[in-house]
């Protein structure tokens, strides 16, 4: 196995991230030395005498020091990645960072005269995650399934995968949270049949692989089962609803809010503090430390209310000025239903988009911290006249089911298939400012559809359109895209011109457009302004340049990644050397064997990185044939796990 | 019937150019399909053809396509109404852009259905408003079954043709007035 065989899978959350692997075992969420899988999305980014390395600190240090260092600490990013300063009215008030608009309709985070974007933010949460877990495998990690809520839209998807572009990683999969929490209950739901009990929710045994070739799927009719995964986070809702048989997971259809969560619950504590604490003592709260602190206390208090039946808040103003109160969990109940009842809504309109009803759900799912509110729970057994199913971890089950993603994308789960679909419907903006739907919502993806398009005026060589995302008639009302300009069209007189536009939403969610003139059949050029995102050229910046590089010296971090892999890929030459090398012609062992202690020698001496990188290249593509009977070998075997 | 996206033995992807919904799927040409069976082969082929089966690359680019027309292959074929619409399109139309038409007696019923929607949200009349969902519901089963027994007969001759066309923008103007209601 070569470093481009590790995929991790990563839960990119609001307010805690995790990375998960699937091993021999199964698949694990990678925990740090106390055991805790979550690393919080906290970011500190202190200035320090040279200003293009400030001092970065990510995770529970910078959580910590959130009130102290309230100006430099950045939190709940997610609800900013693929937004602009419209969207966010609402949200920057309870913001204690400064978000400044960034060029077209973006954002960023200015710290100390220093402006980042959401990505490079969301960046540096991924590369501590990448950092964890090559700690773990011991090798370079370069490859990821990153999840994003089901209903994040085309320009929120891009934004995670630049994100990771911007961390070193190759995104190879942008999976949907409710689609990955489906993945982990299926499995752990399958190994109860073989095992008589029940599997740990944190860690499920994978079933064998089977060899693609041989294994002839079996499909029986009517087996199966719908399920609703109801995945309520820090800061977004989502649900999904499923169809699950043999190995097949597909969406029926989905619905959310990627601005409902926690964080929002936790507001209506806030605002309610502030507001009694204005009435009572005149004072409001606007030091941005002091929010910070509010914003704490108001999540514990939250917390506390899902154990507890009342909670004490008491919170010194100074100039013996103390405010007190007692919260019972009825009133906050109240206080949350608004909120809770905008998910049940939800919950209704994806059942009524799968044309089913709630006795048809035989499981809803729950995920997600905020679903460790009894009110929460509570409703969602109204709904589907059930008692949820709450035995997944809610923090880790979405990481579980990305490292699932990964392994599958890997070839090493080749019995499941995964089915999603678009959470919004796709089109473009027609004459006079209407919303013409080319895809609609909850459709299988990968899934495209094709538009002809002409010239107006004669010679005219340029066509532009606008590409809209969203459920409204108008257009003004949905989401842009981006703008599309068709370049280098022949001149021609009017109406002439043919040219068939495809779009294409691939398995990511996300949007490909691709061009065609069809009287010349020849590719036609399209320039793509994204509305909410960054160019590509700022992609490209942000991975050159970022602060997310300058943490690190390169050189010395790749070194140990190169030796680690030397010494890995000869180490498991030797082993298959030793099963099934008297299968090789004995002209090659020697080779082989020649090469092995080669390679080992070089690296011990030489500084030559890229050299060495060369040189190991070249000694897996020499070992590729011994590799194969060692895995055709362990298939025999029915051992594959073990290769 | 083979499906012809992949190969079989070697499972490698065909380009996917050409080929009808039916074909794609690896089934007979007909209105009257096995449900089960189109989903079988639907989830089969989407084994061996989905993007998660075939890395990064231009493999990969390839079996994004097919897998995004097997999608649509399957989304028209196991859905009645646009699988009749389908099997009309093949037959050569009418389309329901160039013939417009219902019969008048929908046209009528439809009118009336749709001033007693209005009557009844203004009045908040819950008993009026399932009243007429149940009148909906009917007409469109109805159409449905009159575009059934029409789209099984295809391709036929040009009269049978427009009467299923007619049928067809039947049950639009149902699914208009049930997303009104």
């Amino acid at each position: 196995m070569s470093t481009e065989d590790i995929i991790v899978g990563i839960d990119l959350g609001t307010t805690f991230s995790l990375v998960a692997y699937v091993d021999e075992a199964g698949p694990h969420v990678i925990r740090d030395d106390n055991g805790d899988g979550r690393v919080p999305s906290v970011i500190a980014i202190t200035p320090t005498d040279d200003p293009t390395r400030p001092q970065v600190t990510v995770g529970w240090e910078a959580r910590r020091h959130a009130v102290e260092n309230v100006r430099t600490t950045v939190y709940s990013v997610k609800r900013l990645i693929g937004k602009g300063p419209q969207d966010l009215r609402e949200e920057l008030p309870y913001l204690t960072y400064t978000v400044a608009p960034g060029p077209r309709d973006t954002v960023q985070v200015e710290i100390a005269g220093l402006r980042y974007t959401p990505e490079e933010i969301s960046a540096l949460i991924l590369r501590e995650l990448k950092v964890r877990a090559e700690r773990y495998l011991g090798r370079p990690v370069r490859r990821a399934v990153i999840t994003v809520p089901a209903y994040f839209d085309d320009a929120q998807r891009q934004a995670t995968r630049d994100a990771g572009a911007a961390a070193g990683l190759e995104v190879v999969r942008i999976v949907n949270e409710p689609t990955a929490a489906a993945l982990a209950y299926g499995l752990g739901l399958r190994q109860k049949h073989v095992h008589p009990t029940p599997t740990e929710a944190g860690r499920v045994a994978l079933p064998t692989p089977t060899c693609p070739t041989t294994s002839a799927v079996k499909l029986t009719a009517g087996s199966g089962e719908t399920v609703a995964v109801y995945d309520f986070g820090g800061g977004t809702f989502d649900i999904s609803i499923l169809r699950i048989e043999d190995g097949v997971y597909q969406v029926l259809s989905t619905a959310g809010d990627t601005h409902l969560g926690g964080d929002d619950i936790d507001r209506t504590i806030i605002d309610l503090v502030t507001g009694e604490i204005r009435a009572r003592f005149d004072v409001s709260i606007s030091a941005p430390a002091t929010r910070q602190a509010l914003r704490n206390l108001a999540e514990e208090i939250k917390i506390r209310l899902s154990e507890r039946e009342r909670a004490d808040i008491e919170l010194d103003l100074g100039k013996g000025r103390v405010y007190r109160r007692t919260l019972t969990r009825d009133e906050f109940e109240q206080l949350a239903a608004p909120l809770v009842e905008r998910t049940i809504a939800l919950c209704r309109q994806a059942l009524r988009d799968a044309d089913l009803t709630p006795e048809d759900v035989r499981q809803a799912i729950l995920v997600g911290g905020s679903t460790r509110m009894p009110l929460v729970r509570r409703r969602v057994g109204e709904l589907f006249g059930r008692v949820p199913y709450t035995a997944l971890n809610p923090d880790e089950v979405v990481a579980i089911g990305a490292a699932i993603q990964a392994a599958i994308l890997a070839g090493r789960q080749p019995d499941m298939l995964l089915l999603d679909v678009t959470p919004l419907s796709l089109g473009i903006e027609t004459m006079g400012g209407a919303m013409g739907k080319l895809i609609m919502r909850n459709t299988t993806i990968p899934c495209r559809a094709t538009e002809m398009f002409t010239t107006f005026v004669d010679g005219q060589t340029a066509i532009r359109f606008n590409v809209l995302q969203g459920e409204r008639e108008l257009a003004a009302d949905c989401r842009s895209l981006g703008e599309f300009v068709l370049d280098g069209i022949p001149p021609m007189p009017a109406g002439l011109p043919k040219i068939e536009v495809e779009f294409l939403i691939d398995a990511n969610g996300i949007l490909n457009v691709s061009a065609r003139e069809l009287r010349s059949g020849k590719q036609a050029a399209i320039q793509i302004v994204p509305t909410h995102g960054l160019t590509r050229e700022e992609v490209a910046r942000i991975t050159r340049e970022s602060i997310v590089h300058a943490q690190q010296d390169i050189a010395a971090h790749r070194r140990i990644d190169l030796l680690n892999q030397v010494e890995f890929d000869t180490h498991k030459t030797e082993q298959m050397l030793a099963q099934v090398g008297h299968l090789l012609d004995p002209a090659e062992r020697r080779r082989i064997e020649t090469e092995i202690a080669a390679l080992r020698d070089f690296a011990r001496q030489t500084d030559d990185l890229d050299e060495l990188y060369r040189r190991l290249t070249a000694f897996g593509h020499g070992t590729v044939h011994l590799a194969e009977l060692g895995i055709r070998a362990a298939l025999q075997d029915g051992s594959a796990n073990e290769t | 019937m083979p499906s012809p996206l992949f190969c079989d033995h070697c499972h490698s992807l065909y380009p996917a150019e050409g080929g009808d919904h039916f074909t794609l799927l690896g089934i007979e040409r007909k209105f009257n399909l096995d449900q089960n069976e189109l989903r079988q082969r639907y989830l089969q082929i989407s084994r061996a053809v989905h993007p998660d089966y075939h890395g990064t690359g231009e493999r990969a680019a390839a079996s994004v396509i097919l897998s995004a027309r097997l999608n649509e292959a399957y989304r028209v074929l196991a859905d009645p109404a646009l699988r009749a619409e389908y099997l009309l399109e093949l037959a050569g139309g009418p389309s329901a852009a160039a013939d417009k038409h219902v019969p008048p007696d929908v046209l009528a019923a439809t009118f009336a259905l749709r001033e007693q929607i209005a009557d009844a949200k203004a009045s908040q009349s819950e008993a009026v408003l399932a009243d007429c969902r149940e009148r909906v519901r009917q007409m469109h089963s109805a159409a449905m079954q009159q575009v059934a027994d029409l789209a099984r007969r295809l391709p036929g001759d040009a009269e049978l043709r427009q009467q299923l066309r007619g049928a067809l923008n039947t049950v639009r103007y149902a699914q208009k007035l049930q997303s009104e209601l």
